[in-house]
């Protein structure tokens, strides 16, 4: 019964012309929205908080490390605290809608943290966001 | 000049399209593969500016939240646990619109150098989750003065 019917129909085929410019679509949207890491950091174990808020707009973004000695590091570089107010005044200069992610070590003491803010004020880099992670 | 003998015109000259989806959808994988989400996430503030003129705000409105070198946190000069903390902060916000119209008071988090970044973040947590302190400044405090 069923092989007569198919026989009937003749042959059945999915077009795939097509199926090339769809792949390349997403090829191209995942090339776009890919953004490419450029620096490894320092290892920094982050602190924890309730109301931790993703940061939509990852491409104007400039990180800043503090590791739990108190090392400071802006685009791999071990820094003072007074570099960091050149380095963002460049960053600024490139970008102004630039937002400074400070991922500070949570056993750090504050007085490095407090440095770093306070050079970013003096650069003008006024928007900044504490790394934190997600508290369970 | 010996003459060629005429070339046969080839049939259709044709590329064969057909694995190029196949090429398409590898290179997809290979980027979805080597491609690494880092979500950037945390607590947002917006620093205030630098500027010559002293601001002066009134001792009354702001809400004084100090941490001291061994982490111990007060609210004003009252010691105070971080699960009181917010209720706490909360009342004191309401009491001030209530009193002064509407008009936001300004929570300052003043936190020791020596004590540890961690608990500075614990505090402003907790103050990010309170929606009506639309007003938050963070100061250092050094030990022997400031």
């Amino acid at each position: 019964m069923r092989m007569q019917r198919l026989k009937k129909e003749g042959k059945i085929n999915i077009p795939t012309a097509s199926m090339s410019d769809i792949a390349f679509l997403l090829l191209i949207f995942f090339m776009v929205s890919t953004v490419f890491r450029k620096e490894i950091g320092l290892k920094v174990t982050l602190p924890e908080a309730r109301a931790t808020e993703r940061i939509v707009k990852t491409r104007n973004i400039a990180h800043v490390y503090i590791d739990k000695n108190g090392r400071i590091s802006v685009d791999d570089v071990i820094v003072q605290p007074k570099d960091v107010t050149l380095r963002f005044k460049l960053k600024l200069a490139e970008n102004p809608a630039i937002i400074s992610h400070v991922k500070a070590d949570k056993r750090v003491k504050y007085d490095y943290v407090d440095k770093v803010l306070e050079a970013l004020r003096e650069a003008k880099a006024l928007r900044v966001v504490f790394a934190t992670d997600y508290k369970r | 000049m010996p003459i060629l003998p005429k070339r046969k015109l080839p049939e259709e000259a044709e590329i064969p399209t057909a694995s190029m989806a196949d090429i398409a959808f590898l290179l997809i994988i290979f980027f979805m593969l080597t491609t690494v989400f880092t979500r950037d996430k945390g607590l947002k503030i917006v620093l205030p500016e630098k500027t010559q003129q002293v601001v002066k705000i009134k001792g009354e409105r702001i809400i004084k939240i100090s941490i001291n070198d061994r982490g111990e946190i007060f609210l004003g000069e009252e010691p105070i646990t971080l699960a009181d903390l917010k209720v706490r902060v909360q009342q004191r916000i309401k009491d001030y619109k209530q009193a002064h119209g509407g008009k936001d008071p300004l929570v300052v988090i003043r936190t020791n150098v020596d004590a540890p970044y961690e608990r500075m973040i614990d505090v402003f947590d907790v103050i990010k989750q309170i929606p009506e302190a639309r007003a938050v400044s963070l100061a250092s405090i050094r030990t022997g003065g400031g």
